[in-house]
C-alpha cells in the first residue's frame, strides 16, 4: 500500500515537472485560434458588451478571465471530454443545451488550458475567500436572495434543485476559484456588464458576498467512504 | 451646503423633467432578457426556470383578475425591491440596482398590455 502511494506521488510529481516544463501559453492560443474556438469565444479584456444586444450576440461565454475564473486541474479535463455546464443553450431560454462543445485531444486540452489560465483581470484578490459549509452563505443562496432561482445546486439528500436559466452550480467548486466568485459578485460591471442575473452590490455586503463565494466554492462531490 | 442642496434639488428635478421613457422595443428586449427567465417569454409564468420544485408560482401576467390586484405603484416597488419589499418570495429579485426606474415604468406598461387591465388604483 506504502510501495503504490510512493508511485503514485512519484508519477504525479513527475506529471506536473513535465507539465510545467510544456507550459506554454502560445502555444496554447495557437490551437485555440486553429480549432476556431474564437467564434463563440473572445479572449482579449476588457469586457465588450455594453447592451442587451452585445450579450446576446455572443455564441459562447468571455474567456478573457478564465485564468481568474477556473481552477486549473478541472479545465484541461473539461475540454478534453465537455459535459455541458448551462442546462440551456447559450443565450437562449427556449432550447436545452445540446452538450455539443467540441471535445479537445488531452495534449491540446492541456496547451489550450495553459492558454486560457494565463488570461486574468488583474482584478482577483487570491486567497480571500475560505471555502467551507458556510450557513450565512446558504440562507443567503437559498433563502434571503434568488440565486437558486436560476441556478441549480446539489440540495438536501443529494438532489439538484435550483433553476436552469443560469449555469448550473452543481460541484461549481471543482470548476470555479471562489476568490473569483466573490470578485464577479463585487464588480459585476468588469467582468460580465451586461447578463441576466441581478446586480447585488449595494444589496448584500461585502461581507455576505465573500459567505455566498465561500458557500458555492465548497460545492464538491461528495467523497465517497 | 445650501448650495450643495440646491444643486441637488435642480438635478433632481432636471432628471424628474428630462427622463426619457424607455421605448416599447427595448422594454421587450429587457422583458425577455431578465423577466422571462422565470415569468416566461409570454408572460404565463412558466419561464425555464420554473420546475416541478421551484418553491413559488411566478405571476401569470396574463391573468386579469391576479394583475387588477396590484397598483402600478406595487409592481414597481417588487420590480426594483424584489418580493420580500412586498411580503412576497425572495424568488422575485431585486432588480433596482440593474435596471433604472424609468425601465421599471416601461415593463409596468408592457405588463397591463399582458393583462390587458388597468390594476388598482393607489
Amino acid at each position: 500500500m506504502r510501495v503504490s502511494l510512493t508511485v503514485t506521488i512519484f508519477t504525479a510529481s513527475l506529471m506536473a515537472m513535465v507539465s510545467v516544463s510544456k507550459a506554454d501559453p502560445a502555444a496554447g492560443q495557437a490551437v485555440f485560434k486553429a480549432k476556431e474556438c474564437v467564434a463563440c469565444h473572445y479572449t482579449e479584456g476588457p469586457a465588450k458588451e455594453k447592451t442587451i444586444e452585445d450579450q446576446l450576440a455572443k455564441k459562447g461565454p468571455e474567456l478573457w478571465y478564465a485564468g481568474d475564473k477556473f481552477r486549473a486541474e478541472w479545465l484541461a479535463g473539461w475540454l478534453a471530454d465537455p459535459k455541458p455546464i448551462r442546462p440551456m443553450k447559450f443565450n437562449s431560454l427556449t432550447e436545452e443545451n445540446a452538450g455539443d462543445h467540441p471535445a479537445l485531444g488531452a495534449e491540446e486540452s492541456a496547451t489550450v488550458a495553459e492558454f486560457l489560465m494565463s488570461l486574468t483581470s488583474g482584478e482577483v484578490e487570491a486567497g480571500t475567500v475560505k471555502v467551507k459549509k458556510n450557513s450565512k452563505g446558504r440562507q443567503i443562496f437559498t433563502k434571503k436572495m434568488p440565486c437558486s432561482g436560476c441556478h441549480q445546486y446539489t440540495g438536501r439528500k443529494k438532489v439538484i434543485a435550483g433553476g436552469r436559466s443560469g449555469p448550473s452550480l452543481v460541484d461549481a467548486g471543482v470548476r470555479l476559484n471562489a476568490d473569483w466568485i466573490l470578485a464577479y459578485l463585487k464588480k459585476p460591471e468588469v467582468f460580465k456588464p451586461v447578463k441576466m442575473m441581478p446586480v447585488f452590490v449595494g444589496l448584500l455586503s461585502d461581507k455576505d458576498m465573500a459567505n455566498v463565494a465561500s458557500y458555492v466554492g465548497n460545492f464538491k462531490p461528495k467523497k465517497k467512504k | 451646503m445650501k448650495k450643495t442642496k440646491i444643486i441637488a434639488t435642480l438635478a433632481g428635478i432636471a432628471c424628474y423633467v428630462f427622463a426619457t421613457p424607455v421605448s416599447a422595443s427595448d422594454t421587450l428586449t429587457i422583458y425577455k432578457f431578465y423577466c422571462a427567465q422565470c415569468h416566461g417569454l409570454t408572460g404565463k409564468g412558466d419561464g425555464p426556470n420554473v420546475t416541478k420544485d421551484f418553491p413559488v408560482s411566478p405571476r401569470n401576467f396574463t391573468d386579469a383578475a391576479e394583475m387588477n390586484k396590484l397598483s402600478d405603484a406595487d409592481m414597481k416597488n417588487v420590480i426594483l425591491d424584489g418580493g420580500p419589499s412586498a411580503s412576497k418570495s425572495p424568488m422575485m429579485p431585486p432588480w433596482g440596482k440593474t435596471i433604472t426606474g424609468e425601465e421599471a415604468d416601461g415593463l409596468i406598461k408592457f405588463l397591463r398590455e399582458l393583462c390587458k387591465c388597468e390594476g388598482k388604483k393607489s
